[in-house]
């Protein structure tokens, strides 16, 4: 498969055609034409960031069925011991999570569990603040955690997008940079040039006349400008490679759109775009379907099935082309939920709740144990493990950028990840 | 355009009104440059008129239109009142670049709100965010001085940086940071302790439903020390001592140079020096932009091409150049997945702007717009339309239309292989239709060369 891929990738880029210039062709457009090279983001680790919007119901979702306390604090929501996916004694996965305790069988999967922030918010918007900025204490501050990171690793050479979001509803405040444009998308279609009407050629006159030398000109902003055309040309012809023709079928996907969306993403990796941070979204804008105070039952089921399904197919999608091992997935949502539910059959806004991490290079299991029903910040699990740790985790065992300088200090990383 | 280097960092020489000679003519390049900087772009009339009346009766014209501006204006403003979110806001500014007898007032306009980057995410309040820009077009070439004051006491402002209460007990230093870490004096120029005794002095001031409210029993009127000054300051008094730093005209200065002539290159002090000493003096915007404009400095190779076009400037240039309407709603979308979503500049900051503007997501994205304005169908309608554009000018075999879109897009300031290049992939002598020139026109806007200012 992987061999079919290289093959697409040359007969789509022509990389010959240009390196045959090169007894003419200034230094910078061989090494753009190099740089083109589908194996060139060979090792170059990936972050997919899934947000669950509206405040996820931790306890049905990693179910601690062994403890009384879960059963008698929820006479209607509690779901019954013998339909879980049990992980071990003490807890077990939602019935609908069937797809989440397959990959956490085989090592794709890691459940942090407790999660959660000092100086919490228990209102919507303030909670995904804090998420968003990583900052407790400085909510209002103007940019995101993401976004500090991808402006941190912008150098003025940099021609590709670092991070992208992926989705149909406003980009989430993490992305919001200081200086670097992060693009929100909705299929890979708009990472794409797209033909003017009647034409057939244009792109190859945009690249032709890009990659031109333009002797005399001491204009640095212009190289800067050919290069980007000739990336953003070869850029084209690499989504197509993988979205037409025999490479676009063969994954299955079911249908949700969470689904749709991580088929994209996993289309732009297999693309070779230079993109390393996707950030998704489950739930919707404004407050987010996980946010349930009544008749919470169906409608978080539902969207358990849909994670653990979209996810699942995601992941066996990079398995099989031999890329998960540079993918990372991470969950989160903005607070979990109460321990006792309400008379309405919901749940009030908590705090601690747990976090997935799905990918190739995971040491798998648990991380932490299960926040304990009775010693409770207010009416809701208590958070043991600062979400601003995962963070640091993941940036820099993953990414390998520099986490102190987006969280203001050093956060001890977590011990998930194999070498 | 050939000049010897020493010269471009000689402030005589640099600041000297530019009078064309043999070694530097004034030529279609030079008109194209003035009207990319000190307007949106120009069409094929303007950029003859220019070439006619040469660089100074040019400036002129750009500084001081012969139309009723006031009138446009007011007729606009108007029309602003009708809109019932900032989104929709976006939209009428745009239509106002595209539409003004004055387009460097709009110029400035945008220029300030870079400076003063309030964002509508923040105000959400249509109402409030329209008299913010109507402020900084107030301004826009009048008095840095009024315009200071007036983004002090603006709830736009104040409300978008979290300043909307300061009480006695609670000196708030979200405005105080910013007005003089950003607005003015500059980062290395002041201390904590200066933030935190003007803080002091911002008391009393909130925005209570989007109006502004002085409360006296919530203002502390004792002594202050804010950059080696003591006194018991008011706010109005901290504005006009970070006026009278001489950080802040130079900083001024700097960031307009960086505006009107180039963003590759840091400035020399000593280039710096002779402007800002003349600016601090009275704070006229207008006096400072007119001496950039005219000067030597602005018409040298240490100008042209070196700055990128933000997507405002590459959009509008297309539209300009076309000299129809489009829709502005679309655009204002369009330009935001750019980069660049009007009255919503990322932080407070502004955009970073120069070399940020493109990356391969970007300048597919700029392709991509310049397919949807020029292709003649779809959310832009047929609107633009080269063909009427090149018979207008009675240019009607395809080879002479190409050659007006080349002279309009790029004033024929293209390196022969490129253009030819251009010329033969793109058929133009062998196909006459409508649709050729499209995708003639369409190649010429995506050059890099069209992607700079």
């Amino acid at each position: 498969m992987s061999c079919t891929r290289r093959d697409f990738l040359k007969t789509a880029l022509g990389t010959s055609t240009l390196l045959s210039f090169s007894s003419v062709a200034p230094n910078f457009l061989i090494r753009t034409a190099t740089a083109g090279d589908p194996h060139r983001d060979d090792g170059r680790t990936v972050l997919v960031v899934l947000q669950l919007s509206g405040g996820n119901d931790g306890l049905n979702t990693v179910v601690p069925y062994h403890d009384d306390e879960y059963a008698r604090n929820r006479p209607t929501l509690a779901l019954p011991p013998k339909e879980l996916h049990k992980i071990n004694s003490l807890i077990g996965f939602h019935p609908r999570m069937g797809a989440f305790m397959r990959l956490y069988d085989e090592g794709h999967l890691s459940i942090v569990q407790g999660v959660g922030s000092p100086n919490p918010d228990r209102d919507h918007d303030g909670a995904m603040r804090i998420w968003h900025t990583a900052d407790p204490d400085r909510p209002s501050r103007q940019t995101g955690w993401l976004g500090r990171a991808v402006d941190n690793v912008w150098r003025a050479d940099t021609t590709e997008a670092p991070a992208v979001f992926v989705g149909p509803i406003a980009q989430p405040f993490a992305l919001n940079t200081e200086s670097v444009i992060v693009p929100s998308i909705q299929s890979p279609d708009d990472l794409m040039a797209r033909e003017m009407p009647g034409r057939t050629d244009g792109q190859s006159v945009w690249k032709n006349a890009a990659e031109l030398p333009r002797p005399g000109q001491q204009n640095s902003l212009l190289g800067f400008l050919q290069r980007c055309t000739l990336k953003a040309h070869a850029n084209t012809r690499r989504i197509e490679a993988v979205t037409t023709g025999a490479a676009a079928g063969t994954a299955e996907y079911p249908s949700f759109r969470l689904a749709g969306t991580l088929r994209t993403v996993a289309q732009l990796i297999r693309a070779d775009t230079g993109i390393r941070i996707f950030f998704t979204e489950l739930g919707g804008g404004g407050i987010g379907g996980f946010d349930n105070h009544a008749n919470q039952l169906g409608n978080h089921c539902a969207l358990l099935h849909q994670l653990s399904e979209s996810v699942a197919a995601f992941v066996y999608d990079l398995k099989r082309d031999k890329l998960l091992d540079r993918v990372l997935l991470m969950t989160f949502s903005e607070f979990g939920r109460t321990v006792k539910e309400n008379g309405r059959r919901g749940t009030g806004h908590g705090a601690a709740a747990p976090i997935f991490l799905a990918g190739g290079r995971l040491k798998g299991g648990l991380v932490g144990a299960h926040p304990s029903l009775t010693d409770l910040d207010g009416d809701a699990p208590k958070f043991h493990t600062d979400f601003r740790r995962v963070y640091a985790t993941v940036l820099d065992r993953w990414l390998g950028f520099e986490s102190r300088s987006v969280l203001g200090k050093q956060f001890e990383a977590l011990d998930i990840l194999n070498s | 355009m050939a000049v010897q280097l020493e010269k471009l960092s000689d402030p005589g020489w640099a600041w000297t009104a530019y009078e064309p000679d043999a070694e530097r003519p004034w030529t279609l390049a030079q008109a194209g440059h003035l009207y990319r900087r000190a307007a949106f772009g120009a069409n094929w009339g303007q950029l003859q008129h220019a070439l006619s009346d040469g660089p100074q009766r040019t400036v002129d014209t750009l500084l001081r239109p012969q139309a009723d501006v006031e009138a446009f204006n007011a007729a606009h403003d108007e029309y602003e009142t009708s809109a019932t979110s900032v989104n929709d806001l976006r939209a009428w500014w745009l239509r106002r670049m595209i539409q003004t007898p004055h387009p460097l007032l709009e110029k400035m306009t945008l220029f300030w709100h870079n400076h003063f980057a309030t964002s509508g995410t923040g105000v959400k309040d249509a109402r409030v965010m329209r008299q913010h820009i109507r402020l900084l077009r107030s301004q826009a070439l009048g008095s840095f001085e009024s315009l200071l004051q007036g983004i002090s006491r603006d709830p736009a402002v104040l409300v978008w940086l979290g300043a909307d209460a300061n009480r006695k007990a609670l000196p708030n230093d979200s405005f105080v940071r910013p007005l003089v870490e950003t607005f003015t004096v500059g980062p290395g120029c002041f201390t904590d302790r200066d933030i935190q005794e003007a803080s002091r002095a911002f008391t009393g001031w909130f925005v209570l439903r989007g109006e502004l409210r002085y409360i006296p029993r919530e203002h502390d009127s004792g002594a202050k020390h804010i950059l080696g000054r003591e006194g018991n300051f008011t706010s109005d008094d901290v504005v006009q001592i970070l006026l009278e730093q001489p950080a802040t005209p130079q900083r001024l200065v700097r960031k307009l140079y960086h505006w009107l002539i180039g963003e590759v290159e840091e400035p020399d002090a000593i280039l710096i020096a002779p402007l800002a000493e003349s600016f601090a003096k009275d704070y006229n915007v207008s006096r400072l932009v007119e001496t950039m404009l005219r000067s030597n400095l602005f018409f040298s190779s240490a100008a042209y091409r070196r700055r990128i076009k933000c997507p405002v400037e590459f959009a509008i240039g297309i539209v300009k150049g076309l000299e129809e309407m489009v829709s502005t709603t679309q655009l204002a979308q369009d330009l935001a997945g750019l980069g660049q979503n009007l009255y919503h500049p990322p932080t407070v900051e502004g955009w970073a702007g120069a070399r940020h503007w493109v990356n391969i997501a970007t300048m597919t994205g700029r392709y991509n717009l310049a397919s949807a304005l020029l292709q003649g169908s779809g959310p832009y309608d047929d609107k633009l339309n080269p063909r009427v554009v090149s018979e207008k000018y009675g240019r009607s075999t395809p080879e002479s239309a190409a050659q007006l879109l080349l002279g309009l897009f790029l004033q024929g300031d293209l390196d022969p292989a490129v253009c030819e290049t251009l010329l033969k992939t793109a058929k133009v002598e062998a196909d006459d239709s409508n649709e050729c020139l499209r995708r003639f026109a369409h190649a010429v806007v995506t050059l890099p060369e069209f992607n700079l200012a």
